[in-house]
């Protein structure tokens, strides 16, 4: 029995709204973090070297455990949080878990990138710290923070797949359900080309956004 | 006025400490233009940014109109930054917005109402004639429009004091005039006290009332421009005044005075102020039957005061020529003999 044009759709869109409320949810732990990271930093706006060690030490923890094995290690929390451990709801929660360190590590590349002088100027205008980081750091950056996430979102739809591997559904379980258990090369052909596709239009669309808000 | 009593900054670096400043004591009045000037790492842009308390004094303290700044909370601290208007080198505009929108952002720090700040902002872009590159970004524009971008923005608060950090040092020449230009104006027509570093002398020359020279975290020499440059003292204030005033004679005509001259006498003459004008060294050859030979001169302008400087050959009778310089002398025209050319 081969798979419906209905049972890929469906995958898509597990997979698109995975990626989606992961990213989303990552993008709220992430973004404040990244925006720590940066500002706790020696010499910078908010210097404290006990938060920004605590940080880096969180950080660096998550992003040391591969996604395969997070995924089964915070079970018991995923639990906690959905009431089950199985399904695309599930999935999401690992997926945060991934993502948000990332994503924080990948904000302050981008916020590390804004010339100094830039926050110089603006202290030396009588700036807050908060004036700072919303009207100076995050715009000068925000190109960059554009094609930062945009990594963060095809690294999403990668971890996406892979929580197929536990019943998460999306284009990653059908793949591994059909496309690899039951040796239909067609099934596997499909969902990869679909993700190609997926990673380049989220891309394109990055940098295309990238570029847009370069001026604002 | 800007005071700076026994300032010093010290930083650590591992287990070494670097003294930037090493006690600094300088005395901005209002409404003059201070330059304070020095090689690289001689303190100067610590010193400029002890002002607006971007880096704070290790010891000593700074004083704005009297107000040792060191005691304010983080909020005061942010007001008395809006009195103090501060352009950079690299200019530091915010390369994501526009023009308006770099020129507007103190005053949105400020939350000044959306139509006053549109007025305000057109009127400083005025003054800075760059009234219709509003829209433009800063990477349209060329890097002396760039330092007129930050006046305007450093002026947008209507502070009371302005600090230059070696605002000129990265454009040309032309570009360089210019910009003093439009600090003198600021100066002149909103008696704004400039504080201004940099390292080079043409600037201070151009634009300083008083000058104080910086080297290793000490000022070493200090006083109007005019005495400074007319009399420098110190070995590093002697090679930045030569820098822009080159008084030294040129190593060809040196060796022409060895070969061709033995007996000659080679002295400096240095005019200022209504001096220039008079006519004394046609005037002492004729009197005293001595033969003047000009070997090197130049004259500049100092403050909008005439400064001469000669080197000339006196030859004839020994006791004429004695005379000649003692009548010179008499003209309170400063006279020296330049020994060390004749050995």
């Amino acid at each position: 029995m081969s798979v419906n044009y209905d049972q890929i759709l469906e995958a898509l869109w597990e997979t698109i709204y995975m990626t989606g409320a992961a990213f989303g949810f990552s993008l709220l732990i992430g973004f404040p973090l990244g925006i720590f990271l940066v500002v706790t930093r020696k010499g910078h706006l908010l210097e404290n070297e006990s938060v920004s060690s605590a940080l880096n030490m969180i950080i660096n923890i998550f992003r040391s455990i591969p996604f395969i094995i997070l995924m089964v290690a915070i079970i018991p929390l995923t639990r906690l949080i959905v009431g089950t451990s199985i399904g695309t709801a599930a999935a999401i929660v690992p997926l945060v878990f991934y993502a948000g360190p990332y994503i924080a590590r990948l904000i302050e590349n981008s916020l590390l990138e804004v010339d100094k002088g830039v926050i110089e100027a603006a202290q030396a205008m009588g700036a807050s710290p908060a004036q700072i980081i919303f009207r100076f750091l995050i715009p000068e950056a925000l190109s960059s923070l554009v094609l930062a996430l945009t990594i963060a979102v095809v690294g999403l739809i990668g971890a996406s797949a892979m929580a197929g591997a536990i019943g998460g559904g999306g284009l990653g379980d059908l793949a591994i359900t059909y496309g690899y258990q039951r040796f239909d090369t067609f099934i596997m052909f499909i969902t990869v080309a679909i993700l190609v596709v997926l990673v380049q239009g989220v891309q394109s669309f990055g940098n295309i956004l990238s570029r847009r808000v370069r001026r604002s | 006025m800007i005071q700076f009593e026994g300032v010093a900054k010290t930083y650590h670096s591992g287990n070494q400490e670097i003294h930037a400043l090493n006690g600094i004591d300088l005395a901005v009045e209002t409404g003059e233009i201070y330059g304070v000037i020095g090689f690289s790492g001689a303190g100067k842009s610590s010193l400029i940014r002890t002002v607006n308390l971007l880096e704070r004094p290790s010891k000593g303290r700074v004083l704005i109109h009297g107000k040792d700044i060191s005691t304010l909370s983080s909020k005061e601290i942010r007001t008395i930054r809006k009195d103090i208007g501060m352009i950079f080198q690299h200019f530091n505009l915010l390369n994501s917005k526009t023009v308006f929108h770099n020129v507007a952002m103190p005053l949105l720090l400020a939350k000044t109402p959306k139509e006053d700040v549109k007025k305000q902002v057109k009127d400083l872009l005025d003054f800075v004639g760059l009234a219709d590159q509003a829209q433009k970004y800063p990477d349209q524009l060329s890097g002396g429009q760039k330092q007129r971008i930050g006046i305007a923005r450093a002026l947008a608060t209507n502070p009371s004091v302005l600090l230059c950090d070696e605002a000129t040092s990265a454009l040309d020449p032309q570009t360089t005039k210019s910009i003093l230009d439009l600090l003198k104006k600021i100066n002149k027509e909103y008696n704004i006290t400039i504080l201004l570093i940099t390292h080079e002398m043409g600037v201070i020359r151009e634009i300083c009332n008083k000058v104080a020279v910086l080297e290793a975290g000490k000022v070493i020499e200090q006083g109007s421009v005019f005495e400074v440059f007319s009399n420098p003292q110190q070995a590093t204030t002697k090679r930045f005044v030569r820098s822009v005033m080159n008084d030294e004679l040129p190593e060809s005509l040196l060796a022409q005075i060895y070969d061709t001259h033995s007996d000659q006498a080679i002295y400096r003459l240095q005019f200022t102020g209504n001096s220039v004008g008079t006519p004394i060294m046609s005037q002492v050859s004729r009197d005293f039957n001595v033969n003047l030979n000009v070997l090197f001169g130049n004259i500049t302008e100092l403050q909008g005061v005439p400064y001469g400087n000669l080197i000339v050959e006196f030859s004839g009778e020994l006791n004429k020529v004695e005379r000649a310089i003692t009548s010179i002398r008499d003209n309170n025209i400063h006279i020296e003999e330049v020994t060390h050319y004749v050995s």
